[in-house]
């Protein structure tokens, strides 16, 4: 278990106070946040690079915030990878398992099972300047486990490399982390890669936690409106709760003039009654719904008139946006292809929705 | 177009400006004089002494100067500007007011017991090593300093938590990556200290096969009007420092220092 305690960082203007992480060993933890959310910073610290005003970081239990870089034991790959120039590829992965005493064929026992599974052997006699972009990114990796680190810190690796390259990557690492199990810490600012790479996301913003949970924690149910808005996520309602039961489990809110009864479960649990609250629809969980068929049980208590305002191709999907009869806000709604073909939906044309209970997620409307 | 023709003109003007002053050297020269000069027991003890100062100058700039650079280039200390600025000194300074200041120093008390108990350096060998290290210590701490820049730190932090000490991140990292700059920078700071005159005429005076240097060998041949050879141990001076730049320039392109 890797744990960071109360962490207490000053840079400029910047600042992060008791800061606390956990991140169980094995696992492939993303730190997720915008520019200048202080994701580096966390980082650096943790790696030994950027002396820390206060707190504690554990690795097993055992403090390590006052040892020396390079006897914490955590290896870091930074944005630019800083593969060493003047070294051969080979060179650099032996950077990190060099030793009084080791001999060339021990270093090189522990350096080619990465050498097989990253695919760089036709690289060895390089230099780094030589490499295009994955290759780079492929040896940075390598260098970084060479050592069986206990932590490795990635910090947006990736970010440089087209879609194409960076999908791939994501693969790499993926079954590389599937293989070796080890500890990582990684570093980004784009959901795609969070939800791709995650066992768990921490969500930074202004240097503070604002979500830590799975992948389907965070991107299904944000906990609060700053994360929902970082996600970008669309169709947010600003309604309020009406009341929550005494038993605890049904909440009652408002919403596009009606009251809806939601289970608890299907809300933050910072949401209060009488406060305002944000009401969340994912896209893909809005139906709409065919005339003339019947309508199931489950999607009878929650349906709506609306009026198509726009159909967009994504290619993939239609994207459509609608807004209710009588109401101002826009609802947001992605359907497949197939589904969409099925449907006679046309701009201007009015329609029927229906939501499932499930697919509501209330989000506490103001900020603690 | 017609702006970067006048760029290169200007380039040309330079260069035919100073090759002017050269050849107007070479000219007024009696040829046959040149090897009597360049062999007299004088001249050779003056290039024997030049270089041999020149080089403790450099090396002791290096010992201070290249811990100096690395700890502007890469720590943030209190008082870092301070430092930034007063290595520029010798710089804006004449050589002269330099040289005097160093003469000023030794007798002040703690120089003077410096000179007592320790080395004597007023009209001394130490003297001439003294004035040109400190000539050239500021401006080897700067261009030391400019080499080190050019290495992002970001290799270093990697090194450590490769498991390098902060001395191994340096020597194996940093080093070979800004060496072809260090190299650079202390042959330029040799050759000005070859050329150095103003305070080693103040410090170490201008006594011949004692602390006749190169420029103080061409000042005392013109103060005695001697004008064949003061133009001949011109000649060698110049021929000394243009092969130290030529050597720059031989060091950014060799194949060893990438």
């Amino acid at each position: 278990m890797i744990e960071v305690r109360g962490l207490q960082l000053e840079v400029g203007n910047f600042r992060i106070q008791g800061l606390d992480l956990v991140l169980p060993e094995g696992g492939f933890h993303v730190l997720l946040g915008p520019t200048g959310s202080g994701k580096t910073l966390i980082l650096e610290s943790i790696a030994g690079l950027r002396r820390i005003q206060g707190g504690r970081i554990l690795i097993q239990g055992k403090e390590i915030q006052h040892l020396p870089p390079e006897r914490r034991g955590i290896s870091y790959v930074p944005q630019d990878l800083a593969l060493f120039p003047h070294l051969t590829v080979r060179e650099n992965l032996r950077f990190g398992v060099r030793g009084p005493g080791r001999s060339r064929k021990a270093e090189w026992d522990r350096i080619f099972p990465l050498v097989e599974a990253l695919r760089i052997e036709p690289l060895l006699d390089r230099y780094p300047g030589g490499l295009s972009g994955g290759e780079k990114q492929r040896v940075a990796l390598g260098r970084a486990l060479a050592p069986s680190p206990r932590l490795l810190l990635l910090d947006e690796p990736l970010s440089a490399l087209d879609p194409g390259l960076r999908s791939d990557l994501q693969q790499l690492i993926r079954s590389l982390h599937r293989t070796l199990r080890f500890t990582a810490l990684h570093v980004t600012h784009d959901l795609e890669e969070a939800y791709l790479l995650a066992d768990t996301i921490i969500v930074l913003i202004d240097g503070r936690v604002e979500q830590k949970g799975s992948r389907e924690e965070v991107f299904l149910r944000p906990r609060s409106r700053r994360v929902a808005q970082f996600l970008g996520l669309p169709n947010l309602f600003r309604e309020s709760v009406i009341d929550v039961a005494e038993n605890g489990e049904t909440l009652t809110v408002s919403f596009w003039g009606r009251t809806i009864r939601l289970p608890l479960r299907q809300a933050s649990t910072m949401v209060r009654a009488d406060r305002p609250v944000d009401i969340y629809l994912r896209p893909e969980e809005v139906m709409i719904l065919r005339e003339g068929k019947p309508v199931k049980e489950s999607l009878r208590a929650n349906i709506f008139e609306a009026v198509v305002s726009r159909i967009q191709d994504r290619g993939i999907l239609q994207e459509i946006w609608v807004r209710p009869l009588g109401r101002p806000e826009t609802l947001k709604i992605h359907l497949p292809n197939y589904v969409f073909r099925n449907l006679s939906v046309q701009e201007g044309r009015e329609i029927r929705l229906a939501m499932r209970n499930e697919s509501f997620w209330v989000i506490p409307g103001d900020e603690p | 177009m017609r702006g970067l023709v006048g760029t290169v003109g200007a380039a040309m003007a330079l260069f035919i400006f100073y090759a002017g002053l050269l050849l107007s050297l070479f000219l007024t020269m009696e040829k046959r004089d040149f090897f009597t000069i360049l062999l007299a027991p004088e001249t050779l003890f003056s290039i024997r002494l030049s270089i041999l100062t020149a080089t403790l100058a450099t090396i002791l700039a290096l010992a201070l100067g290249l811990p100096a650079a690395y700890a502007l280039s890469r720590i943030s200390f209190p008082g870092r500007k301070w430092v930034d600025t007063l290595l520029e000194l010798p710089m804006i300074m004449s050589p002269i007011a330099l040289g005097a200041t160093l003469l000023v120093f030794f007798q002040t008390p703690v120089g003077r017991t410096i000179q007592e108990k320790g080395i004597f350096f007023v009209f001394e060998f130490p003297g001439i090593v003294l004035a040109q290290f400190a000539t050239i210590a500021g401006l080897a701490t700067r261009l030391l300093k400019v080499s080190l820049d050019e290495i992002s730190p970001r290799y270093e932090a990697v090194a450590r938590s490769l498991g390098a000490s902060p001395w191994e991140a340096f020597w194996k990292i940093t080093f070979p990556l800004a060496f072809r700059g260090l190299l650079g920078a202390l042959i330029l700071c040799w050759a000005k200290a070859v050329g150095e005159f103003g305070a080693t005429v103040t410090l170490a005076g201008a006594m011949a096969f004692k602390t006749e240097t190169m420029p103080i060998g061409i000042f005392l041949a013109l103060a005695s009007a001697d004008l064949q050879k003061t133009i001949i141990l011109i000649l060698i001076l110049a021929g000394i420092g243009l092969s130290a730049l030529y050597a720059v320039r031989l060091v950014e392109r060799h194949p060893l220092t990438r």
